[in-house]
């Protein structure tokens, strides 16, 4: 189909937009002596920090975000409107006032986290399962609606037939409901990842800035854009190649656009 | 319509910038949360000018401002910042603040001497090397074990009193404002110390900084718990 001229102007100007700001960390990025801020400890150690964490994250919210979505879009719950904005808040809440939440609730002195400390000694802030805690509440919700959004929009035709056929709920969910959800989970999983990977505000207020443990690569670049921009630009020139590394491929096989079926 | 609407934009770009002989905009290192406004309260009933005041970061505000951040002042304990942001004229030294070790109010983990700030099983936060405070706490060449190296003094102070830290490095006025926060111990006037330098970015600001070194100004820090400097 031929694009009507202004529809194109506008796509163009978001794409210019968007490719902008790449495009100016990019002609800043000191190339000539990449090999060497790529080698230092102060690079790698966030790096491999931050895909631990993100991964774990990742990990986390499908399996507590697929049950979530599925109750969410199958079952009557009552006050499922209150449910799901509950659930899609960490979307719209800024990061920081999250991971002050999260103090205020699994801090030392948090309403849960005071027992956590007392009971099993354990306290998340300051921690690196604390940097995990912080990814999976920003996350979570970003897998969930992509999940969500494939239960309601497929009709549940196929598995109230193999009801009424005789399966068991959880035969259903394992050979109908499963299977044909794979391409929608692909696609949040991916976007919960990503959220992770760039988490900054949730991590800094809750688990606080420690290299090792819970210095992730955007906290690590924005303190190295205080002292050192030229280790700021390699770090966020690692950021871009990461994301963009799991996000291209996924694009063909998972994001939506393509129905599962076709 | 159209033409209202870029003038819109104009004018609130323009009231943004901060050239204002009204308005003063005022960057301030964190350490200044509490003091700073009633020094602007102060100056507005002496000359009717209103200061907007913004915190943070030495180092982050510096940054904001080689960017292009509109502000009149920068008042920061690191003077090395102001010779990276361009500045009129400066006011060196007008406050002095030190550091204190400080610990969440009824000191619960019982926190006694320097060599407690390098015991593992205590939670230790201090500020970033890259903020002043950081600077002057590696100054201390003290062992310090930390959990955490937080983005400015406020949030070291945050950290003590939510309790989440056993023990932390603040200055000695973050403590006295805070309820939740105590001195470890009795430390007296120890140093490492640091030193406020104020800096004028706009002509307007000028009249701020004599203001400054204004005996009103030094009562008023020193209400706080600043040191006066000596003004230079």
């Amino acid at each position: 189909m031929r694009a009507p001229r202004p529809i194109l102007a506008a796509a163009s100007v978001a794409v210019i937009f968007i490719s902008l700001p790449v495009v100016g960390l990019l002609q800043r990025t000191p190339w000539s002596s990449l090999d060497e801020l790529l080698s230092r400890e102060s690079v790698i150690q966030p790096l491999l920090l931050s895909l631990l964490v993100s991964v774990i994250a990742a990990l986390v919210v499908v399996v507590i975000g697929t049950p979530l979505a599925w109750t969410m879009a199958r079952v009557d719950l009552p006050g499922r409107r209150i449910v799901r904005a509950l659930v899609l808040l960490p979307m719209v809440l800024p990061p920081v006032v999250g991971g002050t939440a999260l103090l205020f609730a699994l801090g030392r002195r948090g309403l849960i986290g005071q027992w956590l400390d007392r009971w099993f000694g354990l306290t998340l802030p300051f921690t690196t399962l604390g940097a995990v805690v912080a990814a999976v509440f920003v996350a979570l919700p970003f897998y969930v609606i992509a999940v969500e959004g494939a239960l309601e929009s497929g009709s549940d035709e196929l598995e109230q037939m193999a009801g009424t056929l005789g399966a068991e709920p959880m035969r259903v969910l394992h050979r109908i409901t499963l299977p044909r959800l794979l391409p929608a989970m692909g696609a949040g999983v991916a976007l919960a990842w990503a959220r992770a990977l760039g988490e900054f505000g949730a991590t800094i207020t809750f688990a606080g800035n420690l290299p090792g443990r819970t210095q992730t690569l955007p906290l690590a670049t924005f303190l190295a854009l205080e002292s050192d921009t030229e280790e700021a630009l390699a770090l966020s020139l690692v950021m871009l190649i990461v994301s963009l590394a799991v996000l291209i491929p996924m694009r063909d096989r998972w994001l939506p656009g393509r129905r599962p079926d076709q | 319509m159209r033409g209202l609407l870029v003038a819109a934009l104009l004018a609130s770009t323009v009231a943004c910038s901060g050239s204002d002989i009204d308005d003063l905009t005022v960057f301030a290192a964190s350490s200044l949360t509490d003091v700073l406004p009633d020094l602007a309260a102060e100056y507005e009933n002496q000359t009717g000018t209103t200061i907007t005041t913004v915190f943070g970061g030495s180092n982050h505000l510096a940054a904001q401002l080689r960017d292009g951040a509109p502000a009149d002042a920068f008042l920061t304990a690191d003077a090395r910042l102001l010779e990276q942001v361009a500045t009129r004229e400066r006011l060196v030294r007008f406050a002095a603040n030190r550091l204190v070790v400080a610990v969440p109010t009824g000191n619960p983990a019982g926190v006694s001497s320097l060599a407690d700030l390098a015991r593992s099983d205590l939670r230790v936060v201090v500020c970033a090397e890259t903020v002043p405070c950081g600077a002057a706490t590696s100054e201390m060449n003290t062992t310090i074990d930390a959990d955490s190296h937080e983005i400015s003094v406020r949030a070291v102070l945050s950290r003590l009193s939510l309790g989440e830290a056993d023990v932390g490095i603040v200055y000695a006025t973050d403590v006295a404002s805070e309820p939740g926060a105590q001195p470890a111990w009795p430390q007296p006037e120890a140093c490492p110390c640091v030193t406020y330098t104020a800096g004028a970015r706009t002509y307007w600001a000028l009249p701020f900084l004599a203001f400054l070194a204004s005996p009103a100004a030094q009562e008023i820090l020193v209400r706080h718990g600043f040191a006066t400097g000596e003004l230079d």
